[in-house]
């Protein structure tokens, strides 16, 4: 809590009454001839044609899914494909009056919004920019295509002709889509246009598009960012979190005046009144109109109307209107666009079974190209046989742009006979920052920050010549070491932002930021509200949007809160893109202590098995400083593990001490930490003492010689030390805090028996915690793997001639606990 | 009556702790609960209150020096 802000007895406690701005429902008031004036007829025609074309494309997606063939061209979809039928008009009518620099967001069913917006960006782009935009997409492979099969009658026609063939390769996942064949129609996007990803997860736009706006506050780019989503993903907690986060009050109380202001940000609701087969109004929400969820989120209930999502025009106006706030600074504004889908959830067709037929007829009257072309007509702008004419160039079209898409010569299949590895390396970009050598702008001096000059007075290696261990207030911490590499890229990288709960006037929960905030603004260090899902998912967006994220989970047990935004929106992107998006966002969770079964849990093997995230879990200072620091220079997302019980501990494996200047270790490297010929101990995280503690007593009492391995990091992993190491000793005992099942030891162990086999004197053997809860602080010793454990294992295990007493209490039968569920 | 503010305990890992300001002087009169002196831990910067009311009448560990868990830092005549 920020002292500046007083919380006042006398203003709490007193009797009142809330107010709340009235919602406007259906606001517009059309004027035909207003509406000339302000569109001119070629502007209103261009909106219907938008409609028609946008109908058109859907039509034949849903045509070539269901029937594998439109108009004569055949080809079968395999991939998924929701239609927007009846939703043209909010797609092109919110298109109309976003600027280049908007960028949207979307949903599953997002193809309609993909297509307003690329056209909307092409009339509003210089011709020559927009040139520029179509040779660099795949060197020009695309525009070669659409040049030879797909000309044009004017350069505009060409680039949505591009547009169109871009998003239907996409669809069919060939290697010219825009994301390389590797999104599909839930996931394509083309950045250049503002058009930023789709998304297959229901309301997760939300929280990716308030990072976007965060940073473009940031960077003080201009431009709003749109969150679409449908009335179904009112349901979702993350979208709840990502508006509150969006209208968090410090942004006008307590920001700078350069960044001060709530986001531009639009949840921009597509209302069609189905979610999937459910009806969140009336059914399974408890709102009259969606547009009534403003009023919970701040006073000015984020601008909320309800808009007529069947009349381009009525949306038009609410989207400037709307723009128009948010450039002010008045953000987060929301919108609740109601349309009827006359389709079913998806291309198969699943309309009649949750609602009437009469339902559907009603409100075929309303379809928004029908309304449209009557008012038109009706007002002498176009006449019947026009509009015909309009469809049918437009059939004519798609059924070009259908052909070239599926044609394999003209629009290649990905190749991933030629590189079986294709998509992998799509993963990680595998590259790094430099940092500039100047300081970003900073509230004082560092030398001003009283923990700068605390740790300075500390020694650089934590025991002292007489051989015993220096305190925390006298040598350098695992904290300490953290807290070194995170001061020198807030220092140097200007873009990179730092947030999450209890990160700034507090120094975070566990120290780690303590001073940060004496020289830095509020804009790059800032506490977040309890809301997991919306500080990674705002961090995913930041990213998307150019930014860097450094955020914090408190503890790694709270992953489960952002399950969604960690393994399919973080991990997801940089492939999904086809590496055009790079994620550089670094999250940080501790592995906590003494506080029980839900602070207590190394899930680094949930964060190992989901492809796309790279895992660190240092154990020393040295390797903290380093690795963070490679962390932060990294393009790629990295989930950094941190042990609550390593916070204190100091430097004992490097006399020279921890470097005062900046390093950076690779991720991926195992370490050795002690030498040893008889058997090797693998450790991940603190276990590396328990190990360190064996390999000792295991030496003096029983002469085994051990090798300690620390691994540092889990994705990626470094096999080779270890192996030479197996080959050398023939024995290995991999230990860590994790519960045993499933534990990234399992895969190590794997592989190590795979590759070492015929080095091997006895089977790798796993030693992790027990598959059950982790008891509070006074059990610990018993359920974490112990140096007792650990010599237990190795003497009556692997050295079977040099078995003793027990010393630990695991003396279970490991098939017997497995049997009934243990 | 002599009464000493003494360093507690701050959190299982932490053994030490630094004197970063005394906040009184010698010879100041302290409230019971009024904040005295201001300590470092590796973690946190916190506030030290005057265990009872009365006179400070020794400052037993001057600012920037660590003390142990347990140090009795000053004493309080009440």
């Amino acid at each position: 809590m920020p002292k500046e802000l007083y919380i006042d007895p006398h203003v709490f406690k007193s009797r009142n009454t809330l107010s709340a701005p009235g919602i406007p429902i259906h606001a517009y008031e059309p004027n035909i001839e207003a509406e000339r004036a302000a569109f001119g007829n070629a502007g209103l025609l261009r909106l219907l044609r938008d409609m028609v074309v946008i109908r058109e494309f859907e039509t034949m997606v849903g045509s070539l899914k269901s029937k594998r063939n439109y108009n004569g061209v055949e080809f079968n979809l395999c991939g998924g494909a929701h239609l927007s039928i009846g939703q043209e008009a909010a797609a092109v009518g919110a298109a109309h009056s976003l600027e280049p620099d908007d960028h949207i967001f979307g949903t599953h069913r997002s193809h309609g919004e993909f297509i307003a917006k690329g056209f909307s960006a092409i009339r509003k782009i210089p011709p020559n920019a927009v040139r520029a935009i179509m040779e660099t997409h795949e060197q020009g492979a695309l525009l070669r295509t659409v040049e030879k099969q797909l000309q044009g009658t004017s350069a505009t026609e060409t680039a949505e002709n591009f547009l169109l063939l871009g998003l239907l390769a996409e669809i069919f996942m060939r290697s010219t889509g825009f994301n390389r064949g590797m999104g599909g129609s839930m996931h394509a996007f083309f950045l250049p246009f503002g058009v930023y990803p789709n998304n297959a997860i229901v309301g997760a736009s939300a929280g990716i598009a308030t990072g976007a706006a965060l940073q473009k506050k940031l960077a003080r780019t201009g431009g709003i960012t749109v969150a679409n989503g449908g009335d179904g993903s009112a349901g979702c907690g993350p979208v709840w979190e990502a508006m509150n986060f969006a209208a968090m009050a410090q942004f006008d109380s307590l920001w700078e005046d350069a960044v001060k202001g709530g986001l531009p940000v639009l949840f921009f609701f597509s209302n069609n009144f189905y979610a999937q087969s459910d009806q969140p109004i009336g059914e399974t929400t408890g709102l009259d109109r969606l547009s009534r969820i403003g009023l919970g989120i701040n006073p000015q209930a984020m601008h909320a109307e309800t808009v007529d999502g069947t009349n381009p025009l009525a949306v038009a106006d609410a989207v400037r209107r709307k723009r128009e706030l948010l450039v002010k600074g008045k953000g987060p504004a929301l919108l609740d666009v109601e349309w009827y889908r006359s389709v079913g959830h998806s291309a198969y067709g699943d309309s009649t079974s949750y609602r009437t037929k009469e339902e559907v007829r009603a409100w075929e009257a309303h379809d928004p190209i029908l309304l449209f072309s009557n008012r038109l007509q009706g007002a002498g702008i176009v006449r019947s046989d026009q509009i015909d004419a309009i469809r049918q160039e437009v059939v004519s079209r798609m059924r070009s742009i259908a052909a070239v898409a599926s044609d394999p010569v003209l629009t290649p299949p990905v190749d991933i006979k030629a590189d079986p590895l294709l998509i992998g390396k799509l993963m990680f970009s595998n590259s790094e920052i430099e940092l500039p050598a100047e300081s970003a702008p900073l509230l004082s001096p560092l030398q001003s920050v009283s923990r700068v000059q605390q740790d300075a007075k500390k020694s650089r290696y934590g025991i002292a010549a007489d051989g015993t261990k220096l305190s925390a207030m006298r040598a350098i911490t695992v904290r300490d070491a953290l807290f070194e590499a995170i001061l020198h890229h807030m220092v140097h990288d200007e873009r990179l932002v730092a947030y999450g709960e209890d990160c700034r006037d507090c120094g975070s929960t566990f120290g780690v930021y303590r001073g940060l905030a004496e020289i830095l603004p509020r804009h790059r260090l800032f506490d977040s509200p309890i809301s997991e899902a919306a500080i990674v998912a705002t961090a995913v967006g930041c990213a998307m949007e150019g930014g860097r994220a450094l955020i914090e989970l408190m503890f790694g047990d709270f992953l489960g809160r952002a399950g969604d935004e960690v393994f399919n929106q973080l991990a997801k992107w940089q492939s999904m893109s086809g590496g055009e998006l790079k994620l550089p966002v670094v999250l940080r969770c501790s592995v906590g202590s003494t506080y029980g079964a839900q602070h207590l849990q190394d899930w680094t093997a949930l964060c190992a098995h989901i492809p796309g995230l790279k895992v660190v879990y240092p154990a020393t200072p040295y390797d903290a400083k380093g690795l963070l620091a490679s962390a932060l220079s990294s393009n790629d997302p990295v989930v950094f593990f941190e042990s609550q019980r390593l916070y204190e501990t100091v430097e004992r494996f490097r006399p020279e001490g921890v470097p005062t200047e900046y390093y950076r270790i690779p991720v991926g490297e195992p370490d050795c930490k002690r030498s040893g010929g008889d058997v090797t101990i693998l450790t991940i995280g603190p276990s590396l003492y328990a190990a360190m503690a064996a390999a000792d007593e295991l030496q003096s009492t029983f002469k085994i010689s051990a090798e300690v391995i620390d691994a540092r990091s889990i994705v990626p992993f470094d096999y080779k030390p270890v192996f030479a190491s197996v080959k050398k000793t023939g024995r290995i005992l991999l230990v860590s805090e994790a519960a045993e099942r499933g534990s990234f030891l399992m895969t190590l162990a794997a592989n190590i028996t795979r590759f070492c086999f015929p080095h091997l004197l006895s089977a790798p053997r796993v030693l992790g915690s027990p598959n059950w809860i982790i008891p509070g602080s006074e059990m610990e010793t018993a359920y974490l793997p112990q140096a007792n454990d650990i010599i237990d294992v190795i003497t009556w295990e692997l050295f079977p001639d040099k078995r003793s007493n027990r010393r630990g209490l695991r003396n279970w039968d490991d098939q017997e606990v497995a049997r009934i569920g243990l | 009556m002599d009464n000493h503010i003494i360093l507690p305990a701050l959190g299982n890992e932490i053994e030490e702790a630094e004197i970063s300001e005394w906040l009184k002087a010698e010879g100041d009169i302290v409230k019971e609960g009024e904040q005295v002196v201001l300590i470092t831990t590796p973690k946190v910067t916190v506030e030290l209150e005057a265990p009872v009311t009365g006179r400070l009448t020794r400052i037993l560990v001057p600012a920037g020096e660590l003390v142990r868990v347990g140090a009795k830092l000053g004493v309080v005549e009440s």
